[in-house]
């Protein structure tokens, strides 16, 4: 009985979409962080955590242990985020909305095109940690294998342990007062510059993983995460963009609608139903199903 | 001087009218003499310059971004072939109408609910629209040719067009050239329609939405229907340059119109001047010999071609020229170029 539910059609999309739908909020979760402090949407992030999981991931063709791979993508990411804020966003703040935008539409195609013309012949895929064989059921499937735990697992780890230090570190209060107001910390002695290159550098380390988890037993391509990134600024504004549970919650709600239209319809007009998803909460809550009701016009 | 002043401010419609009329007559005339690769070169930037226009009209008059050009050219693209193609009699005009109506009708839709939106939420919308439109139009495939696209055969050159041009390969050139100067006289219109837009009354709106909206409602400007005017104009233009861009290239595949190509738009519109005609039209021309300047950049830095490097170099190029542009020059080549006037007339004083 209770493997029948588990291998039925409902079920095994539920357990697809979880998967997906966890990283794609991870991604959500950077892109709301940067939000937060700077009021930047990074376009790049998809194409930066990307950047980053080649740096690490590449060395696993080389022989290099996984884990460490994993390690060294994050600080790629971490390196990468902290140069970005200073050198491209920087001399941005306090411009018109749209220089940030044009800015990281740039950076994302550079970034891209430079992956592509570094790393162009690794087609090999990312051997996996754990197995990628689902589990079976009395010869039907379920569409949970060791590798999509680890995925999840991972991934809810990286998103508590952003939550808690955001939560109960000294660091954490200081980046969310910083957001908050950035002129009253900066008189009560918060280093707000420095807060926002921390913002990004912490974003950057959390896509890298994202990107990573993505990669994993599959090729490393620049544009993995660009479909990914679409969902994930879906699933952000359908939060409310400055919410960190609402892009979570959006992630989540994302790719479980990714997985039932595309098995239940067509995998090409998932793409379309996020967009109407998305088009539809706006229009009846501009500022987001997260976020508190403000005089802010998005 | 003071005479062409004087009657600029009297008859202004007129005015563009001429300057427009002079500046078409004038490219027409230099296709007669250009070799059929420069001519093919113009066309797809006069194809470009019409979304250039749309674009620069929206992002640089009433400040909304959007990402989702490339989507509405897509559906200029595919209407003109679909009609084209099964209708292959259809005066050229009706064709362009066509693709530009509908694709006018799609970015209303999207608009409604759209331009309710602000800055870098638009932006995304627009871009997953954008990203939308590719795997729709695979799945359409009885309508669409699916991932293999379409193929197009319609910009048939009239014989009396062949015999004009005469010569002893009358045909080949005639071939390269009229479908230049179809693209010119088209990009001429759509150039000579955006300047009175510009001009008018709901232009004049439009900029003062983009620098107070609260402003513009005291002044009794309908600040909603004037972004999704904006908008819609400018999906419009898009799907019209997308139709101009299908029938040039004999083809329409969903590949077309992925993210890079409307990066390159929004490249093409920073780099040209944004919010100005002249910028437009610069942007289209650095589309056509875009690829002279990769492969001036190629010979300058000595990359191969066919290194990955020299593959990959187009986006880079465009990529940090994009950004340069934004850091130093917002108002690109137009906006340098009046600073630099401004700065010689200072210095002659």
């Amino acid at each position: 009985m209770m493997g029948n539910v588990l291998t039925s059609r409902i079920a095994t999309d539920f357990f697809g979409g979880v998967t997906s739908g966890i990283v794609i909020a991870l991604v959500a979760l950077c892109l709301v962080i940067i939000w937060q402090s700077t009021n930047i949407l990074n376009f790049a992030q998809g194409a930066m955590s990307m950047f980053a999981a080649f740096v690490g991931m590449n060395l696993v063709f080389h022989g290099v242990n996984y884990w460490l791979c994993l390690l060294i993508a994050v600080l790629a990411g971490m390196v990468s985020g902290g140069l970005t804020e200073r050198v491209l966003i920087r001399p941005l703040y306090g411009k018109p909305e749209i220089n940030p935008v044009v800015v990281m539409i740039g950076f994302l195609g550079v970034v891209e095109a430079l992956a592509a013309s570094i790393w162009n012949n690794e087609s090999a895929t990312v051997p996996p940690p754990f197995s990628l064989t689902y589990f079976e059921s009395n010869g039907h499937t379920i569409l949970i294998s060791p590798n999509a735990i680890f995925q999840v697992t991972l991934a809810v780890g990286v998103m508590l342990l952003v939550a808690l230090v955001f939560r109960y570190t000294n660091i954490g209060l200081q980046m969310r007062a910083a957001a908050l107001a950035p002129e009253v910390s900066k008189l009560l002695g918060v280093r707000v510059d420095r807060l926002l290159t921390l913002g990004w550098i912490v974003s950057s380390g959390v896509g890298a993983i994202a990107a990573v988890i993505v990669s994993t037993g599959q090729t490393l391509a620049p544009t993995n995460m660009d479909g990914i990134f679409v969902s994930a600024f879906i699933a952000a504004a359908i939060g409310g963009l400055s919410s960190p549970v609402g892009a979570v919650t959006g992630g989540v709600l994302i790719g479980l609608t990714n997985y039932y239209v595309l098995d239940f319809w067509s995998p090409n007009i998932a793409p379309l139903t996020s967009v109407v998803v998305l088009v539809a909460v706006l229009f009846v809550r501009p500022q987001g199903l997260f976020t508190k009701n403000t005089t802010r016009r998005v | 001087m003071n005479f062409l002043k004087n009657s600029r401010a009297a008859f202004p419609t007129l005015f563009r009218f001429a300057t427009v009329l002079i500046g078409t007559l004038l490219v027409l005339f230099i296709t007669f003499f250009l070799h059929p690769i420069d001519n093919s070169k113009l066309a797809g930037g006069a194809a470009v310059t019409v979304v250039v226009l749309g674009l620069s009209w929206l992002i640089g008059l009433s400040g909304q971004v959007s990402l989702g050009n490339a989507g509405f050219m897509a559906i200029g693209g595919y209407v003109a072939a679909i009609w084209s193609n099964h209708h292959a009699h259809s005066p050229l005009l009706v064709t362009f109408l066509l693709a530009t109506v509908c694709s006018a009708f799609v970015g209303l839709i999207v608009a409604l609910p759209s331009t309710r939106l602000r800055g870098p939420y638009l932006a995304g919308v627009t871009l997953a629209f954008s990203a939308a439109i590719s795997p729709l139009a695979i799945s359409l495939n009885t309508l669409t040719g699916g991932s293999g696209g379409l193929f197009v055969n319609y910009l048939v050159t009239p014989t009396w067009f062949a015999h004009f041009i005469g010569g002893s390969n009358e045909l080949i050139v005639s071939n390269a050239q009229w479908p230049t100067d179809v693209m010119v006289v088209v990009a001429g219109v759509s150039i000579f329609l955006m300047s009175n837009l510009f001009n008018s009354r709901t232009g004049r709106a439009m900029r003062l939405v983009r620098d107070d909206d609260v402003a513009a409602e005291l002044a009794g400007i309908n600040v909603q229907r004037t972004r999704t005017l904006a908008f819609v104009v400018s999906a419009a233009y898009a799907g019209l340059g997308g139709s101009m861009l299908a029938l040039l290239s004999g083809s329409v595949t969903p590949q077309t119109y992925s993210l890079s190509f409307s990066i390159l738009l929004l490249t093409l519109m920073v780099l040209g001047g944004m919010g100005t005609l002249s910028g437009a039209v610069i942007g289209g021309l650095i589309y056509s010999y875009s690829n002279n300047l990769v492969s001036l950049v190629n010979n300058i830095t000595g990359i191969s071609a066919t290194s990955p490097l020299g593959a990959n170099l187009k986006g880079i190029v465009f990529g940090v020229l994009l950004i340069l542009c934004m850091l130093l020059s917002p108002r690109g080549i137009v906006g340098f170029a009046g600073a630099f006037r401004n700065l010689k007339k200072r210095v002659i004083k």
